[in-house]
């Protein structure tokens, strides 16, 4: 059970490269590398805000719920 | 904000000193403990035997004493370079709790054959529970320091 991050999908469909995006959402490049590797334990609405301006999309875009039943056993 | 970095790096280096003294003392107790409890022992006019007992408690609890200052000294650097909630600093506070309850067990069994050393037990059990609490406090606030750490 885990939340992905898609992050680096919307990313290649707006053409737009890591450095650029953490530069314009106002984050370091390290911290963007965090939320896309899917490292981050949490993530500010402040911080999706940005995303979702930036990347023209919506929350739901960036993030997707996936069930692992095989990990709650 | 000038003042008060310097108002707490002294108050570490205090500390550290304070450290330094309690060495200096545990290393002094080593050197000359035979001496005094033979002293101690004749004007208390206690049985002879109890020099030995005496000493091996003592020279037993001082093992722990010098564990104890040495996790100290560690830990007061880490805190000094700024690594206050790290892994290491929950490692030194756990050695430090069980030194103390090595200690406190040693002035108990001692107790036996000196009732006074049941004080020192219970003091170094006491202290034992307050590095124990810290430690947790510690542990919980490295937890908390990683998912802030980790919140974008």
């Amino acid at each position: 059970m885990k939340i992905i991050v898609n992050i680096d999908v919307m990313m290649a469909k707006r053409k737009i490269s890591a450095g650029e995006l953490a530069e314009r959402i106002g984050i370091t490049p390290a911290n963007l590398s965090i939320l896309k590797n899917g490292k981050a334990k949490a993530i500010r609405f402040s911080t999706l805000m940005a995303l979702c301006r930036e990347l023209r999309c919506q929350p739901g875009d960036l993030l997707a719920f996936q069930d692992d039943p095989e990990e709650e056993s | 904000m000038i003042r008060m970095h310097v108002t707490k790096d002294m108050s570490i280096r205090l500390t550290l000193a304070c450290v330094a003294v309690f060495a200096v003392f545990l290393l002094a107790a080593d050197l000359f403990a035979f001496r005094w409890i033979g002293w101690y022992v004749a004007w208390r006019g206690m049985r002879p035997e109890s020099v030995l007992k005496m000493t091996v408690t003592l020279y037993a609890a001082s093992v722990f004493g010098w564990v104890c200052l040495w996790a100290l000294w560690r830990l007061l650097k880490n805190i000094k370079a700024e690594r206050v909630f790290d892994g290491e600093n929950v490692r030194l506070l756990r050695a430090i709790s069980w030194c103390c309850a090595f200690a406190a067990l040693i002035f108990c069994v001692s107790g036996v054959y000196y009732p006074p050393f049941f004080f020192a037990g219970a003091a170094a059990a006491f202290m034992m529970l307050i590095v124990r609490v810290v430690k947790n406090v510690f542990q919980q606030a490295i937890e908390m320091k990683s998912e802030l750490d980790l919140t974008i």
